[in-house]
């Protein structure tokens, strides 16, 4: 997309999101991660460092935060001042959440990040000038800069380490900024083997690496306007809806607050930060804890 | 199996490139286009190999011994991303993280590449191997010893070949963080060492210690079968996990109650729990119930600091919800009454009728000479006290690294030089290796062909094809299975001639058998490459049973504190660090501890309780003290650990090993005291007191978890639903 094209094409590419003029088409990648399942174990996390070119930084560079990990594994105590954790740990997997009124787009300068036609938020690295005020404006914390160039650094990509990088994606520069990008490389495969078909992409037709990996299946992903599609049917029987911002299961609870949720709706279905109407696509089941033991 | 059919080649052509790798995300510069890969021109392309179009081979993972199925992806001639492979009815489709970091042990920049002497003289292999026929002459079969890690399928064929052309008897397989104890519990108990677990079939699970999540031996299957668990698809509701365990493991951290019981009373919870049951109406063998008439609740509540209510409760649910399981691991076998507190925790199970239901009679791999041996430290200890006698003159070694891994009061290392000569297989120099006088570079597993057969069996039972997913990186590396094939070739010439490399053997053996791998009636070309594309041989199940039949258990009285040393060393296998051997693998190193969060260093966690008695804060440089040695480490301060105990994670402190891992962290296993479980003799590496003291020093601690230090800060992020009896099988 040029400039000139963005420019000419600005209410387009720029409308908000979600909208009712222009929903969309074909496809809306979405998924569910339920946190039940997810057993905090990482697998995931390694699996996009080997399927989308993230390089280990090394000790130093971590700690100043600089870790390129797109998917990381956020652990989380009880706070109810016990001396024990004796219900155990909680584990989120949090990775951009691909809002559907994304803040880092509208405060990125040159538009290098965009909501796409099947509902991701695109990063597009030549475009991208690192002021990283996406970043900076990002609720879930899931964008990371390229301070470095990590090919040039010794401990990313040593001879022969590079021999792994996969050719579907880009290695980053310099200066910009990257995230997950839904395995973008792996999504475009399948849009196109179907578009060859003459059909669309059907459910289970593409898997996001981490998904791939999950070695207990707690994370699901697909196309959120084909209602056969299992990540479909999960926010369909969650009741959550990707343009509202109360869902049924907050019906009267206004808090937004941790702690335990005492259902009486049955529904585990929730996303973060609801209330800042960034109308994330990823919907988390809340994990369950029984006291009867 | 190609992953996209729509004309890429068109595509490519377009954009001008030829066998070139192109970013089909769009934006940005290619990698070839930064000059970090090389494009690689195929002269002689194999028909179905299309530039810019993956193709999928199927393998079996080497990464630890479940042997899970996997799929590589490769691309140009590399192999790129592993996959799990759908067909394996041990991983079905999925991987873990150290599994995923395969390609980096692979590419690994510190890999030795060719054969070398001590000194670090490159030799080629004819030299190389006719060391060893030399240094072989005139020695007999008792003065030579082999250490390995577990082995299986023909290498271990191999392997007893060799040993045997020698006339040696000395070949022992050594696992530094084994369940071997539980293992020797099982055979005695059920009558099989490695019963079939149905995690998904249980209504309550109650681990003692087993971190099945993680660590501990099938943790891909294992992961699965939770996730069945916990939705209730086999088992009529979403199951209730209890962990039993002083220092939190992944497991831990996913259980519905976790109760840090006293470290090594994990026996005489288990009896206090059975006592509860059957004063409770369960029915129960008199004389079992008998033996357990001691156990009441009050005394089990006071040794093991649970509280007698938790104990009740504990007692009341598994009265209620059958099918349960229980399972006894790493934390409750590592004490010199290990073997009595998995026999206990066995007797659990029995009493609560599991056997059967929950623990299923195994399938087993019908051919014997291919299973796997599986090893402890017993076997260490006995190659160790070969050496302490001068016994031994050569020594082989093939992965296992004793140098780093043998607690110090071994004095291996000492040992290991009373040993003439020392050749060590290996794929990069480890500390072991540093002490070789040959060196002998091997293939990574991406590279070599092999069979493996897992210990732990999921349904169908069957032998996992290890095959070559690329050419080798390095020309003057061996697969262990062409080494041990031409050493056997050195004493036995004529038996193994029609066998020019270890493919041929292994293919030779594999399509012999075809008969009874399914493959009557095919000729050898189409059995042998029915085999390689689905990366297995299915073989069928052996008959197997368990038996039911309970005996008591007595445990010993506890022991008395030591003033000197007031704190237990807890040590952890960290999943992706495993007994250190991975500790090279950058992905991991990088990987977060799923717990602590810690990356790129050891710990030692701390209850805040105790760090608060001993001034301690985190990222105090402390010093860990045993009778036998002691470590310097950054302190993390841990809600999930029992208050008289400290955990330090095994597998980082190298000394060598490469860039990644050497200098990184404290290596716990030289620090631990010779304290052996009584019926095993293997190391109870949960036997160590220690004290702690400050140094001084205070460093950031390096680690994932926020300034907020696992706090949601009030908002909700990780939510939480409190529920009992709740059905997630209907959920979609
Ligand atoms: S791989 Fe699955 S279980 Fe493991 S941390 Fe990721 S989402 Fe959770
Ligand atoms: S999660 Fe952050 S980076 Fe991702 S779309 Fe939302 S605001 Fe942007
Ligand atoms: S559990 Fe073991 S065999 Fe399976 S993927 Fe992980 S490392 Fe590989």
């Amino acid at each position: 997309m040029s400039v000139s094209n963005l420019l000419q094409n600005w209410s387009a590419v720029r409308h908000t999101h979600p909208v009712g003029d222009a929903p969309h088409a074909e496809y809306k990648w979405a998924m569910a991660i339920d946190l039940d399942a997810c057993t905090g174990c990482n697998a995931c996390s390694v699996a996009c460092y080997a399927e989308n070119n993230l390089p280990a930084v090394g000790k130093d560079k971590f700690e100043h935060g600089q870790q390129m990990h797109w998917m990381r594994i956020e652990r989380y105590w009880d706070e109810d001042g016990r001396d024990m954790p004796d219900q155990g740990a909680q584990f989120l997997p949090m990775m951009c959440q691909h809002c559907e009124a994304a803040p880092c787009e509208t405060v990125c300068p040159v538009g290098a990040t965009n909501h796409t036609a099947d509902g991701l938020n695109s990063q597009v690295y030549n475009r991208c000038v690192g002021s990283r005020y996406c970043s900076a404006n990002c609720p879930f914390k899931v964008r990371y800069f390229n301070w470095y160039s990590y090919p040039d650094q010794e401990i990313s990509w040593p001879s022969p380490m590079e021999q792994q990088l996969n050719p579907d994606v880009t290695v980053r520069t310099k200066g910009v900024m990257e995230k997950c990008t839904f395995c973008v490389q792996r999504l475009t495969v399948a849009k196109h083997n179907a578009r060859n078909e003459g059909r669309l992409v059907q459910d289970g037709e593409v898997q996001t690496a981490c998904q791939q990996a999950c070695p207990t299946s707690a994370i699901s992903f697909g196309n959120l306007v084909d209602p056969a599609s299992k990540v479909a049917k999960q926010w369909k029987a969650q009741q959550v809806e990707l343009a509202v911002d109360k869902q049924a299961k907050d019906e009267g609870d206004d808090s937004h607050e941790v702690g335990e949720h005492h259902s009486t709706t049955k529904l585990r279905g929730y996303r973060i930060f609801e209330e800042l109407r960034a109308y994330p696509s990823v919907m988390y089941l809340e994990r369950v804890r029984e006291s009867a033991v | 199996m190609i992953e996209n059919e729509f004309n890429r080649r068109d595509f490519l052509k377009v954009l001008g490139w030829g066998g070139a790798a192109v970013a089909v995300s769009g934006c940005g510069f290619t990698s070839v286009q930064d000059g970090v890969e090389n494009v690689v021109s195929y002269v002689e392309a194999n028909e179905y190999m299309i530039p810019g179009i993956g193709v999928y081979f199927n393998s079996t993972c080497a990464q630890c011994d479940a042997a899970c199925g996997i799929t590589g992806k490769v691309r140009e001639g590399r192999v790129l991303k592993l996959e799990g492979n759908a067909a394996s009815s041990i991983n079905r489709g999925r991987l873990c993280g150290l599994g995923q970091a395969g390609v980096q042990a692979h590419y690994n920049p510190d890999r030795v590449t060719e054969p070398r002497t001590g000194k670090g003289e490159k030799l080629d292999w004819e030299k190389a191997l006719g060391q060893v026929k030399e240094k072989l002459t005139g020695v007999s079969g008792d003065e030579i010893a082999f250490l390995t890690g577990n082995l299986s399928g023909h290498l271990k064929v191999l392997l007893g070949n060799y040993m045997d052309a020698l006339g040696s008897k000395n070949h022992f397989v050594y696992d530094a963080v084994a369940p071997a104890v539980m293992r020797a519990s099982n055979k005695k108990a059920y009558g099989n060492e490695m019963p079939a677990l149905r995690l998904d079939k249980a209504k309550v699970i109650v681990s003692f210690g087993a971190d099945f999540l993680g660590s501990w031996v099938s943790p891909v299957n294992f992961s699965q079968q939770y996730a069945q668990f916990r939705k209730g698809v086999n088992n009529g509701g979403r199951g209730v996990l209890v962990q039993i365990e002083p220092k939190m493991t992944l497991t831990g951290a996913n259980a519905d109650r976790w109760i840090p019981a006293n470290p090594g009373t994990e026996g005489v919870l288990a009896l206090g729990l059975i006592n509860a049951l059957g004063a409770a109406g369960v029915s129960i063998p008199s004389d079992i119930a008998a033996s357990v008439s001691a156990y009441g609740v009050e005394r089990v509540s006071k040794d093991t600091g649970v509280s007698a209510e938790q104990i009740q409760k504990l007692a009341a649910v598994l009265k209620e919800r059958s099918p349960s399981l229980v399972i006894a691991g790493g934390g409750a076998e590592g004490y010199a009454h290990g073997s009595q507190n998995a026999a206990a925790v066995a007797l659990l199970n029995q009493v609560l009728g599991n056997v059967g239901k929950t623990v299923e009679a195994p399938s087993v791999v019908p051919f014997p000479q291919l299973a796997p041996t599986a090893g402890g430290t017993a076997g260490l200890k006995a190659f160790n006290d070969g050496l302490a006698a001068g016994k031994f003159k050569v020594v082989f070694t093939l992965g296992a690294n004793p140098v780093y891994s043998a607690p110090a009061f071994m004095k291996l290392a000492d040992n290991l030089k009373k040993a003439a000569f020392k050749v060590a297989l290996a794929d990069a120099i480890d500390e072991t290796a540093a002490q070789a006088d040959l060196v002998l570079p091997l293939d990574s597993a991406m590279e070599s062909w092999g069979t493996v057969v897992a210990e732990y069996q999921a349904g169908d039972a069957h032998i996992g094809i290890q095959q070559p997913l690329m050419e080798r990186l390095y020309d003057n590396t061996r697969s262990a299975g062409d080494i041990l094939l031409s050493l056997v070739k050195q004493q036995k010439a004529d038996d193994y001639k029609a066998f020019e490399d270890y493919y041929a053997y292994l293919r030779g053996a594999v399509v012999q058998a075809k008969g009874s791998l399914g493959g009557a009636g095919m000729d050898d070309d189409e059995f042998w490459s029915t085999v390689l594309s689905s990366g297995m041989v299915k073989t069928g199940n052996a008959s197997s049973s368990l038996r039911t039949s309970a005996s008591a258990v007595t445990l010993p009285a506890a022991a008395v504190a030591d003033a000197a040393f007031p704190l237990r060393l807890l040590p952890y296998v960290q999943p992706s660090m495993r007994d250190g051997r991975h500790a090279n693998l950058p992905w991991l190193q990088e990987s977060p501890d799923p717990l602590t969060t810690i990356v790129w260093d050891s710990w030692v966690e701390m209850h805040p309780k105790t760090a608060a008695k001993l001034g301690i804060v985190e990222g105090d440089i402390v010093e860990v003290t045993s009778k036998s040695g002691s470590i310097k480490a950054q302190a993390y301060i841990f809600p999930g650990i029992h208050p008289d105990a400290v955990s330090v994670p095994f597998g980082n402190g190298h000394t060598e090993l490469g860039r990644y891992a050497k200098g990184v962290g404290a290596n716990v296993f030289q620090m631990l005291d010779p304290v052996f479980d009584q019926e095993t003799g293997e190391l109870a590496i949960n036997e160590t007191h220690v004290k702690v003291s400050k140094t001084g020093k205070r460093v950031i601690v390096v680690k994932e978890e926020g300034a907020a230090g696992g706090s949601q800060a009030g908002k909700k992020i990780a939510g939480r639903l409190a529920s009992n009896n709740v059905d997630l099988s209907k959920e979609v």
